[in-house]
């Protein structure tokens, strides 16, 4: 698995230009986000990611670990879509799992974020592009 | 209170901020286009049964995907007709805007502004039978199948719910209840954005019919590109 550090400078959230906001090329491998003194890798599979498909999020801690489990919340930026949440599962030290779906905005936009919550610690927002 | 009555309320006030933040701009234009058609008398009963009705079909996929535990295997078995659905919605709202601005007859088939003897009129009328504010009841449950990324998260949750509980009946129930929960919460803002279409000096002004006549014609042009693309 071949992992990409990406840039940790905070993603603007009244940024209009959505295509500029994306920090991560996840169709081709994990991407990873410092936050405080921890090191935070996502990656989602099947590759490419598609939306209304069973995906499978797993993400990747090194440093300092969270006080609970981690999750993540599903969205698009600038567009309220309701809650969607993945739960993970501790698989080992640092390495959590969990399954979940990005669903298909009709509007055709494709850009989509996840915010891995890390309690204790903050949210590392990874912005990507999925397949509809 | 249980999780999921605690759910039932999370998803009735995401409806709420969905409705004002995603429905208006993306079903906005639905309600707009069929409202101005109608007497303002007319304008809220015909749009509490064009929701009862959204809300109906929201619920029978709710069940069905709380039942079967599965969201992608739902939607992809109705991804035809919800594509079917949208370029049909387009198509609507494109045949209400030329009637608007007074290009083509409408008639009578969802309000009683317009000429009874149009073409139209009469294909839709010997179709549908449908010549009364009744007829927003059907429409209702046909657009609620339209595609909709709020709507496949609470989909999505109903999935999970439906996988957790026992037994399937209970499932079901439990669909129903978030998605009736989420259609409920976005019926204000849309019932918000009708009533604006009965404002007397929006009537009365016969260039803000047109312009809204063209944007109508332009909105449901979009949904019918989205619509064959999706």
């Amino acid at each position: 698995m071949s992992i990409t550090a990406v840039s940790a400078v905070p993603v603007q959230a009244a940024e209009t230009d959505h295509l500029s906001m994306v920090n991560c090329n996840i169709h081709e491998h994990a991407c990873t986000r410092e936050l405080l003194n921890s090191k935070v890798t996502l990656d989602i599979s099947p590759k490419p990611v598609k939306a209304m498909t069973d995906l499978l999020f797993r993400l990747t801690l090194t440093g300092k670990q969270p006080a609970a489990a981690p999750y993540i919340d599903l969205g698009m930026p600038g567009m309220k879509m309701g809650p969607n949440q993945v739960s993970l599962q501790a698989r080992s030290k640092g390495v959590y799992e969990g399954s979940g779906i990005i669903v298909r905005c009709p509007s055709g936009k494709r850009i989509w974020k996840a915010a891995v919550v890390l309690p204790g610690i903050g949210i590392a927002e990874f912005i990507f592009n999925v397949i509809y | 209170m249980s999780s999921i009555e605690t759910l039932y309320l999370v998803f009735i006030g995401t409806g709420f901020a969905v409705g004002f933040g995603h429905c208006v701009g993306m079903c906005g234009p639905i309600v707009v286009s069929f409202s101005l058609h109608l007497e303002s008398k007319r304008v809220l009963i015909s749009n509490l049964l064009y929701h009862f009705g959204r809300v109906m079909t929201y619920a029978v996929l709710g069940g069905v995907v709380g039942i079967t535990g599965s969201f992608v295997r739902v939607t992809a078995g109705i991804a035809v007709l919800q594509k079917a659905v949208m370029i049909f919605t387009g198509l609507m709202i494109v045949v209400m805007g030329l009637s608007m601005g007074g290009w083509l007859s409408l008639g009578r088939i969802f309000g009683d502004h317009y000429n009874p003897d149009g073409i139209i009129t009469r294909g839709f009328g010997k179709m549908s039978g449908a010549r009364s504010t009744a007829a927003y009841l059907p429409l209702g449950l046909l657009l609620g199948l339209l595609p909709c990324g709020p709507v496949y998260t609470v989909l999505i949750t109903a999935a999970r719910a439906g996988m957790d509980i026992q037994p399937p009946f209970k499932a079901f129930l439990t669909g129903v209840g978030l998605m009736v929960s989420f259609g409920l919460g976005t019926i204000p803002a849309l019932l918000l954005v009708a009533s604006l279409t009965k404002m007397n000096w929006l009537r009365s002004r016969n260039v803000i019919y047109k312009i809204g006549s063209v944007l109508m014609i332009a909105v449901g042009i979009y949904f019918v590109i989205k619509g064959i693309q999706y």
